[in-house]
């Protein structure tokens, strides 16, 4: 019988160049990646590169150091993210709404400018010293060197403090899943408190635990951003950013992107198998209205403190950046010892801070843009089409969370090298095509997923009623279904425009030249430079981050609750 | 005005078969009714008719135009939905002139058709309302203006009644015959509800796991089933199985009944099994013993309903079915609980379905 059905002809055309774009700006560069790492000089295959890695001591001090970065970090996060999502899904108290609004906002403020605050905080002459010798129990005379030699300590705590909203989340939707008949039956049993959390309520919750555990670790252990601030050398991201000056000649940098993109891939891949698919399938949701429990005043109270008390710990290294960018000096003391606008006015005035501030928001709003169009497009043939493969496309749109930004912003540089196909985008003549591809690829699984989440809550009813009333597909999605999605689309837009802002290992890596500057990139520079660096630094994070707090007020206001499902995987 | 003609339909999802071949042609301006139950495929045929399904095999057509692949913005349908789907970002006008715009009318006569519209579905006053603001009932108004006002060759409803109340339902569906006769509309109707389809189809086809059960106006669906399917779908029922004795009677527990065949593609032979469909309002209580047609028991249980009572009858007979019978303007005085009593049923009303 002749086949009657029409060829989704749009849908499959969309299909083919997200599977280009994707197959040239994601797939390419790890390709060249590995081919760097695994390519002799003569063309043959070989692993002498890799081997090396290991043999060397100081990359695999830098690997060690990765690994360490990695796991205390991730543990770390485990112990703030666990507590306040158990406490958050069992109980009321006092402030509950407010402190889980405000829970992403460690999240946005940029790690790498948050460590300007740490060190100045944690440093021997920093503020904790000064405060604890101002309460007669340090002897100013010997300081304690809270970071330590190996400077691991500043590092991990950023990151922790950087990350925990993310476990948050996926623990808090882990938790909410948990059916309540399944504890009860256990308390039924006779098995009750810590003993039943571990034996039913912890495997139960396991699946998100891992989930938000390993984006954590990946993160963590390609982290550039901070360890570079920390002057963290010893540390594999570093030491592949210090590569890239020679890039044309020395495959080590290849290798040991290689090696971590193996690993992390592995983990993933790992994690994916071991709890991908709803391991614990729940029999039926919440079969008894369980719901938080109120507690008795004084317990509220405290819950509110612990709450109150880790969040400000969060937003600790911010703060201390706006008072280092308000401050004349501070050394020495709890709080600065003079105040000033200077930095401000000198940041503003610096030659790399206007155009950097016009170079990122040219990049970001591009990226933006290819992200809406390509997001939107991505949503609609996975949720509105029967396209055999169309999981595919969405498994591949969600990638870009699993491979760290560290190993595509390298491979982007290697792909735009002179000689290669995308040789006309090298960076080094003009960083705007490489950088705008790099921030959206990165940034498109936000857009995708709260697309996604936007055609799944539109009943497809409403757009066949336009089709029974004359409105041709393409223009039904303009007139009914994208009027309806704004919200989400907004939203998914916001996140991923203000991460591109802030991005960091793509901006280090792929702007070369003072002109193309991205903000993270001139304030990397401008921290660099001695005597004033780091106040005029801080004063544009300072910029930075409230540039970032009014955008995500703005996509809080539009999501309302909505928010926190755009960061869980 | 148009015919719509379904010729040889077949549709399936994966392996599963959803219509087997449905033939059946509707008259231009009648209100022809899909019925079934859940799962019998009516409302996948009335989805082949919009357009939103393309048939493995078979042909639709409008008129003598062959729209079977046709895409659904092309067919010139107006279609209500289940839900409604009206756009909750456009107001209760945009909504309706949605279809106009579209059809790129001139905006002076929009906004005159629009008005129109929602002068003669009684919404005229709620025009610039936000789609949340208006009740069930107003929303099924709009939904049906929004059909209607783009002068539709054929109005197709998809259960438009099902989220109603009951008596807003009551309200509601003959004011869509009213508005569809009116217009002079061929209109096809899905619904799993005997009531609507009995009281507003001009005709109706009963589907059954994607076959045709049986065509027919109401009368001759109800009081002529040709299947056991049939006549239990339709109203309630009481079945007697027996044994054929002639072309007309039938050999059953309860006695001898003589009855009339609905089906015409069976001609019954005597030995055949057969079951008796007699509707409960069909049957007389009586004291005396009727010479035919008859069975001989008491009533066991009765349920009061004020202008109807509903008995359950004990035939004598042991082996026999308990029976349901229904009493217009009942004295349940009359109808003691130990006496021996008499039910019949005329000829006309019994119907003698195949096996």
């Amino acid at each position: 019988m002749k086949s009657r059905e029409r060829l989704p002809l749009g849908s499959i055309a969309v299909y083919a160049f997200t599977a280009v774009f994707f197959a040239l700006f994601f797939l390419l560069p790890i390709w060249e990646t590995l081919g760097g790492a695994f390519r002799a000089p003569d063309g043959s295959i070989t692993f002498v590169y890799i081997i090396e890695v290991f043999r060397n001591p100081i990359y695999l001090e830098g690997l060690w150091n990765s690994v360490l970065m990695a796991v205390f970090s991730t543990a770390l996060t485990l112990a703030i993210a666990l507590p306040l999502a158990f406490l958050t899904d069992r109980y009321l108290f006092p402030g509950k709404g407010l402190f889980s609004a405000l829970i992403l906002i460690p999240m946005i403020l940029p790690p790498f400018v948050g460590a300007i605050g740490v060190k100045q905080i944690l440093g021997q002459e920093g503020a904790l010293n000064a405060l604890l010798a101002s309460l007669g129990l340090l002897d100013p005379a010997t300081p304690i060197d809270w970071l330590g030699q190996s400077r691991l300590t500043g590092v991990v705590v950023m990151n922790a403090l950087h990350l925990y909203p993310i476990l948050y989340l996926n623990l808090v939707a882990a938790l909410a899943n948990v059916d309540p008949a399944m504890e009860e039956a256990a308390e039924n049993l006779g098995c009750t408190g810590l003993r039943k959390f571990r034996k039913i309520t912890l495997p139960l919750i396991m699946p998100g635990l891992f989930a938000g555990g390993t984006i954590v670790f990946i993160w963590a252990f390609t982290e550039l951003g901070v360890p570079l601030m920390f002057d963290f050398q010893r540390v594999t991201s570093v030491q592949i950013f210090s590569g890239i000056k020679d890039i044309g000649g020395n495959p080590f940098p290849f290798a040991l992107v290689a090696v971590m993109l193996v690993s992390t891939v592995l983990l993933y891949a790992a994690s994916k198998l071991a709890f991908g698919r709803a391991s614990h399938a729940m029999m039926a949701k919440a079969t008894s209205q369980g719901g938080p429990r109120a507690l008795s005043p004084l317990a509220g109270w405290l819950v509110t403190g612990f709450f109150a008390l880790l969040t400000f710990v969060a937003v600790l290294p911010h703060i201390g950046v706006v008072l280092v960018a308000f401050s004349r000096d501070w050394y020495g003391t709890i709080l600065p010892s003079g105040w000033t606008l200077d930095h401000f006015s000198a940041a503003l005035g610096h030659d790399l801070t206007l155009p950097s501030i016009q170079n990122s928001l040219k990049y970001a709003s591009l990226a933006t843009l290819v992200d809406l169009v390509l997001g939107v497009a991505i949503a609609y043939v996975v949720t509105r089409t029967k396209l055999p493969g169309r999981q595919i496309l969405d498994a591949m749109a969600m990638l870009p969370l699993a491979v760290p930004g560290l190993v595509l912003a390298f491979g982007y540089l290697a792909m735009t090298q002179p000689g290669k196909w995308f040789g006309f985008m090298n960076p080094a003549v003009d960083p705007l095509l490489i950088l705008v591809i790099a921030y959206s690829v990165r940034r498109l699984p936000y857009v995708v997923r709260s697309a996604a989440a936007g055609f799944q809550q539109t009943s497809v009813t409403l757009e066949e009623a336009a089709h029974n009333l004359g409105c041709p597909p393409l223009r039904t999605l303009r007139k009914i279904t994208i009027p309806l999605i704004a919200a989400n689309l907004t939203a998914g837009a916001l996140l991923a425009f203000s991460f591109a802002m802030l991005e960091v290992s793509d901006s280090l890596i792929l702007a070369q030249k003072q002109q193309d500057f991205p903000i993270t990139k001139a304030i990397y520079e401008l921290y660099q430079l001695l005597g004033d660096g780091r106040f005029i630094a801080s004063a544009l994070g300072v910029w930075a981050m409230v540039f970032l707090a009014v955008t995500i007020l703005g996509a809080s206001l539009i999501l309302g609750k909505k928010l926190g499902a755009i960061f869980r995987v | 005005m148009i015919s719509i003609t379904i010729e040889n339909l077949v549709k399936k999802f994966g392996d599963n078969v959803a219509l087997n071949g449905v033939s059946f042609r509707i008259e231009p301006g009648e209100i022809f009714f899909l019925l079934g139950p859940s799962g019998c495929g009516k409302t996948t045929l009335l989805r082949n008719i919009a357009g939103f399904y393309i048939p493995e095999a078979g042909r639709i057509l409008f008129g003598d135009e062959d729209v079977t692949t046709l895409p659904p913005h092309k067919r010139n349908t107006g279609m209500m939905f289940q839900s409604y789907a009206l756009w909750p970002h456009l107001t209760v006008a945009e909504n309706v002139a949605f279809g106009l715009v579209e059809r790129r009318v001139p905006r002076a006569e929009i906004q005159q058709r629009v008005t129109a519209a929602l002068e003669s579905v009684r919404m005229a006053a709620y025009a610039s309302r936000k789609i949340a603001q208006l009740s069930g009932g107003q929303q099924q108004r709009v939904a049906l203006a929004r059909a209607l006002v783009i002068r539709p060759r054929a109005l197709l409803l998809d259960e438009p009644l099902s989220n109603l109340d009951a008596k807003l339902r009551l309200e509601m569906r003959t004011e869509i015959r009213r508005v569809c006769k009116e217009f002079g509309l061929t209109a096809i109707y899905v619904t799993h509800d005997q009531k609507e389809a009995l009281s507003i189809s001009d005709r109706m086809a009963i589907l059954e796991g994607g076959h045709i059960a049986q065509i027919g106006d109401p009368q001759t669906v109800y009081r002529r089933p040709r299947s056991r399917v049939v006549a239990d779908f339709i109203g309630e029922t009481n079945f007697i199985e027996g044994t054929i004795l002639d072309a007309t009677t039938v050999e059953t527990p309860l006695g001898v009944f003589r009855g009339v065949v609905a089906d015409p593609d069976w001609t019954p032979r005597a030995g055949e099994t057969a079951t008796l469909s007699i509707r409960p309002e069909a049957w007389r209580i009586q004291e005396s013993r009727p010479p035919e047609n008859a069975a001989a028991g008491r009533i066991g249980e009765s349920i009061y309903l004020g202008e109807v009572a509903q008995y359950q009858f004990l035939p004598a007979a042991s082996a026999a079915p308990a029976l349901k019978i229904f009493e217009l303007n009942p004295d349940l005085a009359r109808r003691p609980l130990d006496r021996e009593l008499h039910a019949t049923a005329a000829p006309d009303d019994v119907v003698i379905l195949r096996q």
